[in-house]
């Protein structure tokens, strides 16, 4: 998750930097009364805010592949997720900065700077993206409690109108144009290419075979109709299920991991229980059709490749190294020895064992571990002392509910493992 | 505090601070009115033309008259930009920062510190800025009494002298080139035909700058020969230009030069020149 800048963060920073290094000869530097830097802080504010809104909206494309040189989809959407909070505070800090410079003229200007007659419209625009902003961005806070899944991503399509008017505003009135026009394209283009173009361009499957695991969890067998998806071991797809009889979520995409090999002329995909979209898909109706868009995400892109690997999977969390140990069964060659612990309630929720320990038979340089915690309690230092006494030394990956995840974390650290060997991708919140 | 409360909490502060401001602003607003302007100064249009450059420059905005002397070279744009509004019914300029893009309320609030008086007509009356523009163009063409512009053929005396072919009073400017090179330029005034406000613009030969030079060049007595041919001329008919083909009638011998160093026939031609191009501006 750490280890950065990578290169799409270096890219990112580049454009973000754009527009204010365009304009910073025009502003000078902070400096002088307090109005003349309040004005400074107003204007650098507003022009990083409105550039980060932009940038927000561009990152937000999801073009197979282009979360990789960010890390992955799942560290690319927690960037979009800080620039949009971090675009939302410099706007309000942006409008109270001039607001506030002019008050040292007169209070009647500071009013009137920031709500001038109706005449102002490009003044009027900023305010419209704000108030935009608002309304989109109040759900994705829970300003106002946790709202329903879909209604915030129909809320969040606000966003659209929020960059066009932000654009507006800062094109009207800023000095140099071309920055803008170039972010705003970027922005607004992946917000069109999301909602117009990517839709038509997923690949069909048919639902083969529903297999059921364990009470609550079941794998997808899907069957490309066309060429199908080409994907990594451990990354993960958007599903929308077309099955008419479905009892929630036809047709909305939701995330899921895919745990066949790359190998595979199927895509296996593990779904557990925990939501209306994945209770429903249960019970998905063999022979109907599944959208998939994908793939995403880069779970087990090495850092340290001369090290050997320690996979800690929990709960469903072991999909995508059942995905990896698949692979490995399929003659992938990987570098180095491989251990897989299996945190586990018990033998009847280590959904997926029996086939791992197969493969674990037949692989060399492929272990398997399972630990149960009705049996062991939590997963402590010395059970992995025992089981993998060089631990230390390995690159760690981690997948699980996000307890297990925090925990294991936690433990890791305090054995003197340092964040960057520690992989982990949690796309709870997609 | 996680993220979401960060966000929420900024947002309220931000909503607030935003009330704060209005209602402050609601409770203590004085209103500009009628009495305020009455306590002012009057200032007329001929009063504001005078103050019209960067060494007191006064403009006529929405009424109001403002000294603004103190605060040109402290102006984002171009001191010219500025400048070019000194002495005159200026809400044009004001409303027009950019086209269409008016001053800031900021701007509004700092120019009310330069406020020196109300600008009034010869009456005494306020001015609108409409009316003192019309009032200043109509100066413009010789017509400050808010007259008819359009005068009877039988009294428009500058219809009369352009039939006669008579040069028009006003401004000129005229230059002799030769060889590709301007060596006279020259601007005057006529008034009533007569010259007036006579001055070279440019005066060289070969590489001499005459204007530029000190009065221990070797050639600047015949610099000063050339301002003396200025000063006789000044408050001269037009006609006098021809004593010039013998320039020693109106120039000393200064330090030996003679008529022989001193080009009366480019004066002579860079005033004709001149009256050739016609009145360049109107005085």
């Amino acid at each position: 998750m750490r280890r950065w800048p990578r290169p799409g963060d270096i890219a990112l920073i580049a454009a973000l930097l754009l527009p204010l290094a365009v304009a910073l000869p025009r502003l000078g530097g902070p400096g002088g009364p307090p109005e003349m830097w309040l004005t400074w802080v107003g204007k650098v504010s507003g022009i990083l805010g409105l550039a980060m809104m932009l940038l927000a909206g561009a990152v937000s494309c999801r073009v197979p592949g282009f979360d990789r040189p960010f890390g992955g989809l799942a560290r690319l959407w927690h960037l979009h997720h800080w620039l949009g909070f971090a675009a939302f505070i410099l706007v309000m800090l942006h409008a109270l900065a001039l607001g506030l410079a002019a008050v040292p003229a007169s209070l009647d200007a500071a009013v009137a700077t920031l709500f001038p007659p109706l005449s102002h419209g490009a003044l009027w625009l900023g305010w419209l993206a704000w108030a935009a902003m608002v309304i989109f961005l109040a759900p994705t806070f829970d300003f106002f409690g946790k709202p329903h899944y879909q209604r915030w991503k129909r809320l969040h399509l606000v966003s659209a109108a929020a960059l066009l008017l932000g654009l507006g505003h800062a094109l009207l009135l800023a000095g140099e144009a071309w920055p803008w026009w170039l972010l705003g394209i970027a922005g607004l283009g992946a917000i069109a290419w999301r909602k117009g173009v990517a839709p038509s361009r997923r690949h069909p499957y048919r639902v083969e075979e529903v297999v059921p695991l364990a009470r609550g969890v079941v794998e997808l067998v899907l069957r490309p109709e066309g060429s199908g998806i080409r994907h990594e071991a451990g990354q993960f797809v958007y599903l929308s299920p077309l099955d008419e009889r479905l009892a929630a979520g036809r047709g909305e995409e939701h995330p899921y991991t895919i745990a066949s090999s790359p190998a595979d002329a199927h895509l296996r995909i593990g779904i557990k229980d925990l939501g209306d979209a994945s209770h429903a898909l249960q019970t998905v109706t063999p022979e109907t059709r599944v959208l998939v868009e994908g793939p995403y995400g880069k779970f087990f892109g090495r850092r340290f490749p001369e090290r050997d690997m320690l996979w800690l999977g929990g709960g469903i969390g072991i999909t995508p190294f059942v995905g990896g140990a698949r692979d490995l069964a399929s003659g992938a060659a990987r570098e180095g020895h491989v251990q897989l612990i299996y945190l586990a309630h018990d033998s009847s929720r280590a959904y997926y064992r029996q086939e791992l320990e197969a493969i674990a038979g037949r692989v060399e340089g492929f272990t398997f571990t399972r630990h149960y915690s009705r049996e062991r309690g939590r997963l402590d230092e010395a059970f992995l002392r025992e089981h993998c006494p060089d631990f230390t030394e390995r690159e760690i990956y981690l997948c699980g509910p996000s307890a297990m995840n925090a925990h294991l974390q936690r433990l890791l650290a305090e054995q003197g493992v340092p964040a960057s060997r520690i992989h982990s991708e949690v796309f709870d919140f997609l | 505090m996680n993220i979401n409360k960060i966000a929420y909490s900024t947002f309220i502060a931000f909503v607030a601070s935003l009330a704060t401001l209005v209602s402050i602003q609601a409770l203590s607003s004085s209103d500009r009115d009628a009495a305020d302007d009455d306590a002012l100064d009057s200032v007329t249009l001929d009063e504001l033309a005078e103050h019209d450059g960067a060494e007191s420059c006064w403009k006529a905005i929405h009424g109001r008259v403002y000294d603004i002397t103190d605060y040109v070279p402290d102006h984002p744009t171009d001191e010219e930009v500025i400048l070019e509004w000194c002495g005159r019914e200026s809400t044009e300029g004001w409303d027009n920062k950019r086209p269409g893009v008016p001053h800031s309320a900021r701007a509004e609030a700092m120019l009310e510190e330069y406020l020196i008086g109300r600008l009034v007509d010869d009456d005494g009356e306020p001015l609108e800025p409409e009316a003192a523009a019309r009032a200043e163009e109509g100066d413009e063409a010789g017509d400050a009494d808010g007259e008819p512009a359009r005068l009877s053929p039988a009294e428009d005396e500058r219809l009369h002298r352009a039939l006669l072919g008579l040069p028009l009073d006003g401004h000129y400017r005229g230059v002799f080139i030769d060889r590709g090179v301007i060596q006279v330029n020259i601007t005057f005034d006529l008034e009533d035909g007569r010259f007036t406000r006579l001055d070279y613009r440019h005066l060289a030969y070969r590489d001499d700058d005459y204007l530029a030079m000190e009065e221990d060049d070797e050639l600047y007595p015949v610099m000063r020969q050339h301002r003396q041919i200025l000063e006789r001329l000044e408050g001269q008919p037009v006609t006098a230009i021809f004593a010039l083909y013998e320039p020693e009638r109106l120039a000393d011998d200064i330090d030996g030069y003679s008529g022989a160093t001193l080009r009366g026939a480019k004066i002579i031609s860079s005033i004709r020149d001149a009256l050739n191009r016609g009145v360049y501006s109107w005085p």
